[in-house]
């Protein structure tokens, strides 16, 4: 069990600092470009020169988040990220298939996946569990995971979250990304703050997050999912999906939506969709449960049960 | 040499990326790596060691070298002027 206090996202749509976003998303069209929020307002301009998209919509979104949570500092850092900083691993890697000679190191270092996680420990000063997860598209859940597991250890205000970047040569390879539908490439960053304990600020529940690779079956997978949480698939408010949900008989198509129409599609989309589904209770007080299905690639399954304090 | 540092200057706004910066924002005499000049670090110590060999073909093997060398624009110059002979 995971309280949520604090919940921050940068994306296409209207996400940052914008309680009641949920209500307002539009359907992702080709014109649609990231929302970037004033960044020189959580980054020092001296850091911000180097950070590429996806560190900067990290750090932001941590530190909006600590903010809102009202914390000093979070007892560990979590991320998750499917593909990691792309933009300075092309930039290194085109620097040193051209440039002969010494290579610039700024690329370099800003390369490797857990620099997201580095870079928001060093703009807070944060000396805590520091962990990284990538397992493309469950990177996310594992996180997730990560962050549950500490929280039933007894550490206090966890900062999870997930960032991936989009680059062009993306665009070029997508037919081999395997995702589920062909939607437009995005970018975006979620963060949280997590808790073992309900306060005043909570905002909704995480009862449980699970994830399978190499799945066989999704339907009894996730039949058993809601059934170890006492869950009815009737008794869901909503599910916030990606990927096909064809194979269950007896699901009430009206209370489905796919979060990859709002958030494109990126490997750690389910953390848009936490964000999504926290808003929704937050403001739409008569939802209560929310399941959020993650089978953005085939094989891979991400299960995360959201619910209201009340729940 | 004010052509030199005033080229000196772009390569190290394009190199640094210091955004919001120009060229006149740079005095020649401001230290590179004081709060009180660029406020630069270490890996940008590392940037202008590139930048010299990138630019200028001019190698910096004597960390104590470029240690004088990378304190103002001007040293910077002087450094090229006497490696380049």
């Amino acid at each position: 069990m995971a309280y949520i206090s604090a919940a921050s996202t940068i994306s296409h749509q209207p996400t940052f600092k914008n309680a009641g976003f949920s209500a307002l998303l539009e359907v992702l069209g080709e014109s649609s470009a990231l929302i970037n929020p004033e960044y020189k307002e959580y980054i020092d301009a001296g850091l911000l020169r180097r950070m590429s998209k996806i560190l900067r919509m990290s750090v932001a979104c941590a530190k909006e988040c600590i903010q809102q949570a009202e914390i000093e500092q979070p007892g560990a850092i979590i991320v998750g990220t499917g593909l990691g900083c792309l933009l300075d691993t092309e930039k290194f890697l085109n620097n040193s298939i051209t440039i002969e000679g010494l290579l610039p190191p700024t690329s370099f270092i800003q390369s490797t996946h857990n620099t997201m996680g580095g870079q928001i420990s060093l703009s807070i000063g944060n000396h805590g569990y520091n962990m990284t997860h990538t397992q493309n598209t469950l990177s996310f859940e594992h996180a997730l995971q990560d962050a549950m597991l500490l929280l039933a250890e007894g550490e206090e205000n966890i900062l999870v979250g997930a960032a991936d970047e989009h680059i062009e040569f993306l665009s070029e390879v997508a037919h081999r990304l395997h995702v589920y539908q062909e939607k437009q490439l995005t970018s975006g960053a979620s963060f949280f703050v997590v808790s073992n304990e309900k306060t005043s600020g909570s905002l909704a529940k995480i009862s449980d997050a699970q994830s399978w690779g190499l799945v066989s079956n999704v339907e009894d997978a996730t039949a058993k999912f809601l059934k170890d949480n006492n869950v009815d698939l009737k008794a869901l408010d909503l599910i916030l999906y990606a990927g096909n949900l064809s194979e269950f008989a007896e699901i009430d198509t009206e209370k489905c939506i796919d979060y990859t129409d709002f958030s494109g599609i990126y490997p750690t989309a389910s953390s848009f969709a936490l964000h999504y589904a926290v808003d929704s209770i937050a403001q739409n007080k008569p939802i209560r449960n929310v399941l959020i299905y993650n089978a953005l690639i085939k094989n891979n399954l991400g299960l995360m049960l959201v619910q209201s304090l009340e729940a | 040499m004010d052509n030199l540092k005033e080229d000196l200057k772009k390569q190290i706004i394009e190199q640094l990326n210091l955004e919001d910066i120009t060229p006149a924002d740079i005095a020649d005499d401001a230290l590179l790596f004081n709060d009180s000049g660029l406020g630069l670090d270490s890996i940008d110590a590392l940037e202008l060691i590139v930048l010299l060999e990138k630019y200028h073909g001019i190698q910096v093997t004597n960390p104590d070298e470029g240690k004088d060398a990378f304190k103002t624009i001007n040293t910077m110059a002087a450094y090229v002027q006497k490696r380049k002979g």
